[in-house]
């Protein structure tokens, strides 16, 4: 039936296209709990001979990934919100407050940032971490990444702030409050949606960065996870299956998140992408 | 009655610290670098002003050119590969209606995840002896190949990697785009016999030109960053066969503490950025005027 096969066809070619994506993570997933680099090389989609939880135990403390784990929360977490309160700060003194000529030269300013590729600041941040004395301190990689986010957030915070009505401030400040009581009690609850998506785009930039964290971090208890999970890997270079259950625990955190927020990321990162 | 919002203590409050941090990190780099990159400076002895010297080594210096070749590589998979597959694969999630959804979230997955993560996955992947796409070639009776290790397929394996990781997330960019269009003109397409493949040439690709050239563009400035995959994977190796200006740029500076000659090269990256987005916007940036329907 030539219909049914119109139909089909799509669905056909989509699920090879989703297969393509999927198959890599069930490959990493049995193997992670296979005991033999032989039972992982013969029947690489094949149920394990012996199931091997041990390596889940193995990796996430003899191998240190809650280490890595928690560091990359840690910084995400505080360079994220950081990045969005002082944003939205900005942002809310750019296009509420009445110091107009001033404002639009900061603005200016601040989205020079989005023309310059980060790669060809590394050098020069390197130094300049390293003249701070804050080499191999989480604070090499906080405030870069704080930093780094801001550009982006005044750009998208700015843009929905611009939106607000009037009137709704001058009835707040009429009832007699300050900037500051207006932006904590009136503008941020009105741009949440703006914040978080803000700092979903921030989070995922901090949490998967590499550049940086392999460098300016050489001890290995401030590493973050994709640098804690290359390591892993060169230092266990034959032990495949051990390998794996080191990606499993370094993907399976942010396909969670994604399963509950999906929504809200595919629309802030594509916001990201879109505006930048 | 609107003083608190003319406060300029409140005002210098809330604008100086966003201010303070972005010209530390942003403003001061880039000014040093420019400082930096006429100097033989390495990290040790005394720093002398050398002129033009290390841009001149830059133009001579073969291994350079080499990276920049495969950036060029980079950018031009992306742009003759990915964008028609990216597009084709819009247009038919676009015109499903069952599973829409799940098409959608599932093929977005690959960008959500950190690059160094996917770099080892598929770096496990690639692996001789028990990576499946030996295996799976081995099937179809191909002999092993050392994807990463083989001079001839380790820039391949690396555009394969990176295609992978990012090409649900155009999708989902272009989907949003062509639902976005309006359906009656699909519709009177249909009406007067126009098949799928027709409207979706003749109709719906020109009125996505825009978001295509976004995309592009984009993809650009993707490859032109791309960085963490090549070190994870193979550090820019087998002899720099998968070397790009930024891993070449990155390791000249910090394991050969060549910082002055590092910093010329991170002005040639930026010089060579600027002259690509001024050659982007003389021939798919004209895509980018608006569609009116």
């Amino acid at each position: 039936m030539p219909q049914a096969l119109k139909k089909s066809l799509p669905h056909l070619i989509l699920l090879i296209y989703v297969a393509a994506v999927l198959l890599p993570f069930a490959f990493v997933i049995l193997s992670s709990l296979k005991g033999s680099n032989i039972d992982i090389a013969e029947r690489p989609f094949g149920l394990p001979e012996t199931w091997v939880f041990d390596n889940y135990v193995t990796a996430w403390v003899k191998a240190k990934i809650n280490v890595y784990f928690f560091n990359s929360v840690y910084l995400s977490v505080t360079s994220s919100a950081a990045g969005v309160l002082l944003a939205a700060a900005c942002a809310f003194a750019l296009t509420r407050m009445k110091f107009r000529r001033v404002s639009s030269w900061v603005y200016q300013f601040v989205l020079l940032g989005m023309l310059i590729p980060g790669n060809v600041l590394f050098i020069a941040q390197y130094i300049l971490v390293k003249d701070l004395g804050i080499l191999n301190t989480h604070w090499s990689l906080f405030l870069p990444y704080t930093a780094g986010a801001l550009p982006l957030g005044v750009l998208l915070i700015a843009a929905f702030m611009r939106a607000i009505p009037a009137e709704l401030e001058e009835a707040a400040v009429m009832d007699g409050l300050s900037a500051i009581g207006l932006f904590a009690r009136i503008i941020v609850p009105i741009t949440l949606p703006a914040l978080v998506t803000v700092f979903i785009v921030n989070f995922l930039g901090a949490w998967n960065e590499y550049l940086l964290a392999n460098f300016f971090i050489s001890k290995d208890a401030l590493r973050t996870l994709p640098t804690g999970m290359v390591g892993f890997r060169d230092a266990f270079q034959t032990n495949y299956a051990l390998i794996c259950t080191g990606i499993v625990y370094s993907v399976l955190p942010v396909l969670v998140l994604y399963a509950f927020l999906q929504k809200q990321i595919i629309e802030g990162v594509t916001a990201g992408s879109i505006k930048g | 009655m609107r003083s608190s919002l003319r406060n300029p203590y409140i005002y210098t409050l809330f604008v100086v610290p966003t201010l303070g941090l972005y010209a530390l990190f942003f403003i001061y780099p880039m000014l040093t670098s420019v400082g930096y990159g006429f100097t033989d400076w390495n990290g040790l002895q005394d720093t002398n002003f050398i002129g033009f010297a290390n841009f001149e080594r830059a133009f001579a210096d073969s291994s350079f050119w080499n990276a920049v070749r495969n950036n060029m590589i980079f950018i031009l998979f992306s742009v003759c590969v990915q964008v028609p597959l990216i597009v084709f694969f819009a247009i038919l999630i676009s015109q499903v209606r069952r599973f829409q959804g799940f098409y959608k979230t599932t093929v977005f997955v690959p960008s959500i995840l950190s690059t160094a993560v996917i770099g080892i996955l598929w770096g496990f992947m690639y692996d001789p002896e028990v990576g499946i796409i030996n295996q799976f070639l081995g099937l179809l009776g191909v002999e092993t190949i050392y994807w990463l290790a083989d001079t001839r397929w380790a820039l391949l394996a690396v555009l394969m990697t990176n295609a992978w990781q990012w090409m649900g997330f155009y999708i989902v960019l272009v989907l949003a785009a062509i639902l976005s269009l309006p359906k009656e003109i699909n519709e009177a397409a249909s009406i007067d016999g126009a098949s799928g493949f027709q409207q979706a040439w003749h109709i719906t690709v020109p009125l996505i030109k825009p978001i295509i050239s976004v995309i592009v563009m984009l993809s650009i400035a993707g490859a032109m960053r791309v960085v963490d995959i090549v070190l994870v994977m193979t550090n820019g190796g087998p002899i720099g066969a998968t070397d790009v200006m930024a891993s070449y740029m990155v390791n000249r500076a910090i394991r050969y503490g060549d910082y002055g000659y590092g910093t010329a090269l991170s002005i040639m990256i930026f010089a060579i950025a600027l002259l690509l987005t001024a050659l982007y916007q003389l021939t798919f940036g004209k895509m980018r005027e608006r569609v009116e329907f």
